[in-house]
């Protein structure tokens, strides 16, 4: 009985120690997403160790984007040996790079005479290279487009609408009629809930007003007339034109969005490449009357399509660099990129696939995405993006709610910024 | 000689204890403390910078809303808490066939997880297919986007988190009103006053102790909230009904750790503050010892 | 008599009050548990379906037997190992005089009015330095610090209702004081224990920000974390299978507040009224 207490002690000592069993030295590679896109990753690495016998763990992370980068931002700021490889959602890259925990991928490159231009450049040149060293590669890249239904543009005599203007009248009208037997139908539906994706969403609508968050030289402005005025566009969508659901700054994320047009609910619908299968599947209520196009821009606006995606980079604190870079090179190779995009549905890094003829025939509207792929705006690639996207979303969506006018949310979020800028930016240096 | 002894006895049977709470609770608490006066994020050196992240927070808006909501809300909550507890304890506390099957019931919303409950509550919140919809739809008034705006999103979180503890009120005011004896109401009764009369001339200086009490819990729980928002309204819309523990958790998911902990450490000092007025006001003593 | 009858009105209305108070968003997650779709109301063709509760035992990639499994062991280990630590020291108190005991006892319950994030991201940094992330330990060891002030106040006021002379009679007999309260003290309050026991369980079985901060993936993840962030593959809310998650999630607890509901209310009570 006298050893009751030193039980407990054991007791603890016994789970705190079960496990710190030794792994052998083999590669990890960081991973994350839906089960089964994880699954998928295990057979592709099973494939790798055949061909090159060198082993890798797979580090299972959570699905939650913030969760996967903090996982991974933890062990790098330690300096751990672990992960050698993983991905970055294009967003992380520029903190990653800032904070040198990338390896620079040039010397491998050369050393293996691998041709890069076989990626597309805008995106390796707006998110890979972080000063002009090349420190990431595309392995799947995301843009916003826009979805809309044939049928209906068809049987009220719409075109495919250009601009906003094009797209407010188009949906104001069919709205109207389509309304008397669907009271839930709406125009135009979008990402606008307080999230990552808001500032997607804005991105587009601002570039394509001659706006953006950064300008030519690198300075972040926000408050501007473009982006005011981009601002004002989408908030009158939901309340003044209201062909946008009043939920929009409270539920839409990507899958309501999805699920309302889905439901045959919505004409216009800004969603990224992945809902395109989704609509298309047999039970889809709206399977066959869909089609893609770039997202609308102003007159003498520009288009744009949010750039998403992720990349993959190599752990400066790696100990195992060489092996890793062969897994990297398996990974973006044109072969297993083909795969992916087959298998999972990715839209590969690699502009050579688009053209391939299986792809093709496989995946018929590859060929718009390419086209849209050309237009990319990239969020900034900053080390405190995520610090400055927070403080955007925040005053965007208020803007949205019809708390904050788009004047005063764009002034209040570049003074915000500002004094981000200045206190994770200056002491940087 | 004895009291030695009994003092290494008595030494041993708290130990575990000690070194549990120094470990996992007292030695964050003072990392948190340490964190807070330290530049300290992912892609920066780690830097000393004593209360500069203190000076941070004063020009901080939305640091300022958090707090106004961090008060603002069990302000309103614990109030309503209060209220609807002590009917369900009046209720609970009479002689009738099905109370047990009652008080059972009446534990649900409290016994589940949290979450679960924030989940059905952000259910019957939405906008296109909730059942607060459904029911506004049933008597012809058109459907409203409850978390759309400032007001209603607090309001939905109020009564998300009233639904989920006015239990646990419920069963401590039923404590107290257990250990009011039957024959002073007789007494009462006789003197020819109504039974509300007599709650509040009789019952609740009563039972005010265990009424504090309540309030001292709840209210210390409600400061801290963060399940509840984390799920229904991810603090929106526009950031307003951000709690400061949502505002600490989001920079420490944003990697600064040091203006995290400075977050927390208010809203440490915040709590420590209510409960001391609490015990100060209230005079709670101990009588447990 | 007149007032009897006002006050039977308003003790019935008492009662339907209670019922559709706390049952209806109740009923509301058991009927969305059994459809096939979360809008069935406004999209007519829902049926009524077990397939969500299916699926998720079934399905293997949605993990939440993972996560069932996970809390249960979290949840059971940090309430045996916090009810035992904290009967230890409420014995100690409740027995023995010994200087500083009153300011250990007001310090430790002062712990738990502490908020979980002043110390959730010291204890994250803590845990990732030590590797301890996405373990059980690294959830068991704060959640048994963190219920240690209510096991030690329950189980205080358990003890002290026990007379002194129990104890005497045993040390007369040559018991040392680990003796008397295992042999003699204890199993009088079993019961206590037990509900005390039951209180630390749903109290680590419910708890959320921890599990958030310290857990990664269905290894570890317990079913609060696994309930808020599940997601299909592009962050839409399957409500159909969150629902069954949860119902499933809250039998065990359900029983638990109905079958033991005295034992709980008794466990609650105890610290808080001195009777």
């Amino acid at each position: 009985m006298k050893y009751y207490k030193l039980s407990i002690i054991l007791y603890i000592l016994c789970i705190l120690f079960s496990n710190c069993s030794q792994e052998p030295p083999t590669l990890t590679f960081a991973i994350g997403g839906a089960p089964s896109e994880v699954e998928y990753w295990e057979i592709l690495i099973k494939k790798f160790k055949e061909k090159s016998n060198i082993s890798v763990k797979i580090l299972r992370q959570p699905t939650d984007t913030d969760q996967r980068r903090q996982g991974l931002v933890i062990p790098l700021k330690a300096k751990k040996k672990d992960p050698d490889v993983f991905l970055m959602d294009v967003i992380w890259v520029g903190q990653f790079a800032a904070s040198d925990w990338l390896q620079p991928l040039a010397h491998y490159i050369n050393k293996d005479t691998l041709n890069v231009d076989v990626f597309f450049q805008s995106i390796i040149e707006q998110v890979d290279m972080y000063n002009k060293k090349l420190v990431a590669l595309p392995v799947y890249i995301d843009c916003g487009l826009l979805y809309y239904r044939k049928d209906l543009l068809e049987k009220y005599g719409c075109v495919i609408p250009e601009t906003w203007d094009d797209l407010i009248h188009c949906a104001q009208i069919i709205q109207k009629h389509e309304k008397k037997e669907n009271p839930q139908f709406r125009g135009f539906v979008w990402q606008g809930a307080q999230y990552e994706g808001l500032i997607c969403t804005f991105l587009e609508f601002a570039v394509s007003h001659r706006g953006g968050i950064v300008d030519k030289n690198g300075n972040i402005v926000i408050n501007c007339k473009e982006n005011i005025e981009a601002l004002e566009l989408m908030k009158n969508m939901i309340h003044s034109y209201k062909i946008s659901p009043p939920n929009t700054f409270t539920e839409m994320k990507e899958e309501e969005v999805r699920l309302f047009f889905d439901a045959g609910n919505a004409l216009f619908e800004r969603n990224w490449p992945y809902a395109w299968s989704l609509h298309e599947r047999e039970d889809s209520p709206v399977q066959g009357k869909i089609a893609i196009t770039l997202l609308p821009k102003t007159a003498d606006g520009k288009n744009a399509a949010a750039l998403g995606g992720w990349h993959i980079g190599i752990s400066k604190y790696s100990d195992n660099k060489d092996n890793a870079w062969e897994l990297v090179k398996f990974i973006i190779a044109y072969e297993t990129q083909k795969e992916l995009t087959l298998n999972l549905g990715w839209n590969p890094g690699r502009s050579d696939i688009y053209d391939d003829s299986e792809i093709k025939e496989n995946v018929p509207h590859i060929a718009v995405l390419k086209k849209a792929f050309e237009y990319t705006a990239a969020r900034p690639n900053l080390p405190y993006y995520t610090q400055l996207s927070e403080i955007l979303q925040r005053h965007i969506n208020a803007c949205l709610s019809g708390k904050l006018s788009a004047h005063k949310a764009l002034f209040q979020s570049q003074k915000e910024i500002e004094r981000i800028v200045d206190i994770y930016h200056v002491s940087n240096q | 000689m004895k009291v030695n002894r009994e003092f290494k006895e008595a030494l041993l049977f708290v130990a575990p204890l000690v070194i549990f709470i120094s470990f996992f609770i007292l030695l964050p608490i003072c990392g948190t403390f340490w964190t807070s006066l330290w530049q300290d994020v992912a892609f920066i050196s780690k830097k000393f910078i004593g209360l500069e992240n203190y000076v941070r927070l004063l020009s901080d808006r939305h640091f300022w809303q958090s707090t106004y909501f961090t008060l603002l809300f069990p302000l309103i909550s614990v109030s309503l808490e209060m209220f609807f507890g002590m009917i369900f304890a009046l209720v609970l506390n009479e002689t009738f066939r099905f109370r047990g099957i009652l008080r059972g019931i009446s534990l649900i919303p409290w016994a589940i997880p949290s979450i679960v409950g924030a989940r059905i509550w952000q259910l019957i919140y939405r906008y296109d297919y909730g059942l607060a919809n459904l029911f506004l739809k049933m008597f012809g008034i058109q459907s409203i986007n409850w978390l759309g705006s400032p007001v209603g999103a607090f309001s939905a979180l109020v009564l998300a988190d009233v639904w989920r503890t006015t239990p646990f009120v419920a069963i401590i005011l039923l404590a107290g009103l257990q250990t009011v004896p039957n024959d002073i109401y007789d007494q009462a009764q006789v003197d020819g006053s109504n039974f509300v009369q007599r709650f509040f001339k009789i019952t609740l200086p009563l039972i005010k102790p265990i009424v504090i009490i309540a309030l001292l819990f709840r209210t210390i729980d409600a400061i801290r909230v963060f399940d509840l928002i984390y799920v229904i309204t991810e603090g929106g819309p526009g950031g307003v009904t951000t709690s400061l523990s949502l505002y600490g958790y989001k920079f420490f998911l944003l990697g600064d750790f040091g203006y995290g902990s400075t977050v927390s450490v208010i809203l440490f000092l915040i709590s420590f503050i209510i409960a001391l007025t609490y015990i100060k006001v209230g005079r709670i003593r101990t009588s447990i010892l | 008599m007149k007032e009897d009858t006002g006050k039977k009105i308003l003790f019935a209305l008492g009662v339907l009050f209670i019922l559709v108070f706390c049952l209806v968003p109740f009923i509301w997650m058991l009927i969305i548990s059994f459809n096939e779709r979360a809008d069935f109301i406004v999209n007519i063709g829902s049926q009524l379906t077990t397939k969500n509760y299916i699926d998720i035992l079934r399905l293997d990639n949605l993990h939440f037997l993972d996560y069932l499994r996970n809390s249960i062991i979290i949840a059971g280990a940090a309430a045996l190992l916090s009810g035992f630590i904290g009967a230890l020291a409420a014995y100690a108190v409740s027995r023995i005089s010994f200087p500083g005991k009153i300011l250990l006892v007001f310090a430790v319950l002062s712990m738990s009015m502490f908020p979980q994030i002043s110390i959730v991201g010291y204890l994250y940094k803590f845990m990732a330095a030590l590797g301890w992330i996405n373990t059980y330990q690294a959830l068991i060891l704060p959640y048994v610090s963190w219920s240690l002030p209510l096991a030690l106040w329950i189980m205080m006021s358990y003890f002290s209702q026990i007379p002194y002379e129990l104890d005497k009679a045993a040390q007369i007999d040559g018991a040392s004081k680990l003796q008397t309260l295992t042999k003699i003290i204890f199993p009088i309050t079993l019961p206590g224990f037990l509900s005390t026991i039951l209180l630390l369980l749903m109290f680590a079985f419910n708890e959320f920000l921890f599990a958030l901060m310290l857990t990664i993936d269905y290894r570890t993840r317990t079913v609060p974390v696994g309930i808020a962030l599940f997601q299909g593959l592009h962050g839409e809310l399957p409500w159909g299978y969150i629902m069954a998650a949860a119902v499933i999630s809250c039998i065990p607890v359900i029983a638990i507040a109905l079958v033991f509901q005295k034992h709980i209310i008794q466990g609650l009570t105890r610290g808080a009224v001195k009777q």
